[in-house]
């Protein structure tokens, strides 16, 4: 089945470059890269060196200088529906409760939220173990725990493709395992398409099928590896014979960017 | 939470400053219109009937809540258009700016002349010097709301009026409260400028005419008066921010 699905280009990235100013320094020189559908990509690379760029020009906030950005084969010009985003920081809106927050979108976008939907949300707040501060204000949370409700938020539209920008950054190690396993387990249930920058390369081995590293700006894809670890991955996959020399693999791309720097 | 100990405190030494005042004014037998002794102005207050006090209390809150309130009602609106549109921005800021740099007692003879004596030229008065503030404070709070709100905004293709309401007017609460904390104030200060121009009633008028018979024990009373009024309408204003915004709290300033 899976095979099956990666025969259709979800995202498709032709040789897009951006720079902030007419003249200045080109942050994301010539990179290209295809995202099949409900393929699971990660994307590492050096600070700065312009993920969270590539990932607003995927989402249709902003417009690459040069090249195309196209999601199953229309150019992006906007965001759409179907592309849900977890932003690199939790975004929530301060005056909203948890449960408001993860239903703001709707409300937002229809102006409106019927009840289904705000079950639904409920539903999926218990699933990332937030049922018990559903009433709370985010000023109320842990960093972690904000950054959980901003990634509930985004999963309530069902959205085809994901983008995740460092979604994990707060959290402790141990939680970050667990949630990353049951970011796998939702997407294995409702497969989706799912970009998800990281800064740890263990993580982006241990989620992902394919790892893309980004290389210092002016940045491009510098590799891209194939992960093919047996799926569902569990604790078990850390054991896997070949998940160190992937690490590894990936390590030495970074550091080789990091050092050329 | 003040603890009541501290409250003890703030009262105690309210009462020492009254109690050194007093004993100056009899020791030194200050005269009467230079600086009145604590206990004759308490004493002309008690000497105005309490209808008449309540009658000047009126007068003048009528004027500055009026003023204030229509100021908040056009203000809003002329923000959000200022912040939607650079033109109407560029056109509107210098003209905002010249009203606020023209002092109002200068403009308030003019306005009793062209409008009349009644409310309505002491509502105008009020209006024009508390409208700056609540248009600056409300601008700077919309336009402080953070990119990333906007962005979570765009990529929900929400429709832009949403994006006012349902963002940027809640973000900027915190602003527009301080802006409204400033503007209750001056809301007062420009009831008392109109009523020093035109008036038959309302404190303002109240110790200007005291001071003008000499009175100067009562034109005491009554400004003390004023800054009660002044200062529960300004804890007033926080009053409300924190049982109906109490986000705006801990969000910014
Ligand atoms: N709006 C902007 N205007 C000008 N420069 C920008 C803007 N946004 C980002 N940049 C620059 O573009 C580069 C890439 O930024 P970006 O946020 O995409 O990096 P990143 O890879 O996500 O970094 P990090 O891993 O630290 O989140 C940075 O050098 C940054 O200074
Ligand atoms: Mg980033």
């Amino acid at each position: 089945m899976e095979k099956q699905a990666l025969q259709q280009a979800s995202i498709e990235l032709a040789a897009i470059s951006h720079r902030f100013e007419p003249a200045g320094d080109w942050v994301i020189k010539g990179l290209s890269s295809t995202i099949s559908q409900h393929e699971f990509v990660a994307v590492v690379g050096p600070s700065g060196c312009g993920k969270s760029t590539l990932l607003r020009m995927i989402a249709g906030l902003l417009s690459p200088a040069d090249g195309a950005v196209e999601v199953y084969g229309h150019a992006v010009t906007a965001p759409r529906d179907d592309v849900g985003i977890v932003f690199q920081k939790p975004t929530l809106l301060p005056w909203l409760t948890v449960l408001d927050n993860v239903t703001f979108p709707l409300k937002h976008k229809y102006g409106r939220v019927s009840k289904a939907e705000s079950e639904q949300a409920s539903v999926l707040l218990k699933r990332a173990g937030l049922d018990g501060v559903a009433q709370r204000y985010p000023h109320q949370l842990s960093g972690g725990m904000q950054q959980r409700v901003g990634i509930v938020r985004a999963m309530l539209l069902n959205p085809d493709i994901l983008l995740m920008d460092e979604p994990f950054s707060a959290l402790d190690a141990l939680t970050r395992e667990r949630i990353g396993f049951d970011l796998l387990d939702l997407w294995q249930q409702q497969p989706k398409t799912v970009v998800f920058i990281t800064h740890s390369i263990s993580e982006a081995v241990l989620l992902a099928d394919r790892v893309v590293v980004m290389s210092a700006r002016p940045s491009s894809v510098v590799e891209d590896i194939v992960i093919d670890l047996p799926r569902p991955r569990s604790q078990q996959t850390l054991q896997h014979p070949d998940f160190a020399a992937l690490t590894a693999r990936v390590r030495t791309h970074i550091y080789a960017q990091v050092s050329a720097d | 939470m003040k603890t009541l100990l501290s409250r003890l405190w703030i009262l105690l030494f309210w009462l020492a400053l009254v109690a050194v005042w007093e004993i100056s004014c009899r020791v030194w037998a200050v005269p009467e219109f230079i600086l009145p002794m604590p206990s004759a102005i308490w004493q002309a207050f008690l000497d105005v009937e309490f209808n008449r006090w309540m009658a000047h209390l009126w007068a003048t809150l009528r004027v500055a809540l009026s003023g204030f309130f229509i100021s908040l009602a056009i203000s809003l609106p002329l923000a959000i258009v200022m912040l939607r549109s650079a033109t109407i921005k560029k056109l509107l800021y210098p003209m905002l700016v010249v009203i606020q740099a023209t002092p109002v007692v200068a403009v308030a003879p003019l306005i009793i002349v062209l409008v009349g004596t009644e409310d309505p030229s002491r509502i105008l008065i009020t209006c024009l010097i508390t409208f700056f503030p609540m248009v600056v404070s409300t601008i700077t709070g919309m336009s402080a709301t953070p990119d990333e709100l906007i962005e979570l905004s765009r990529s929900l293709q929400a429709p832009r009026y949403r994006e006012t309401w349902q963002i940027r007017i809640p973000y900027a609460m915190g602003h527009i409260f301080s802006g409204l904390r400033v503007a209750i104030t001056l809301a007062v200060i420009g009831a008392v400028v109109a009523e020093f121009v035109a008036a038959e009633e309302g404190l303002g008028y109240f110790i200007q005419f005291s001071t003008s018979f000499f009175k100067i024990p009562q034109a005491f009373a009554g400004l003390i008066f004023l800054a009660c009024v002044s200062l529960l309408l300004f804890k007033s204003v926080q009053w409300v921010q924190q049982l109906w915004f109490p986000w705006s709290l801990n969000n910014n300033e």
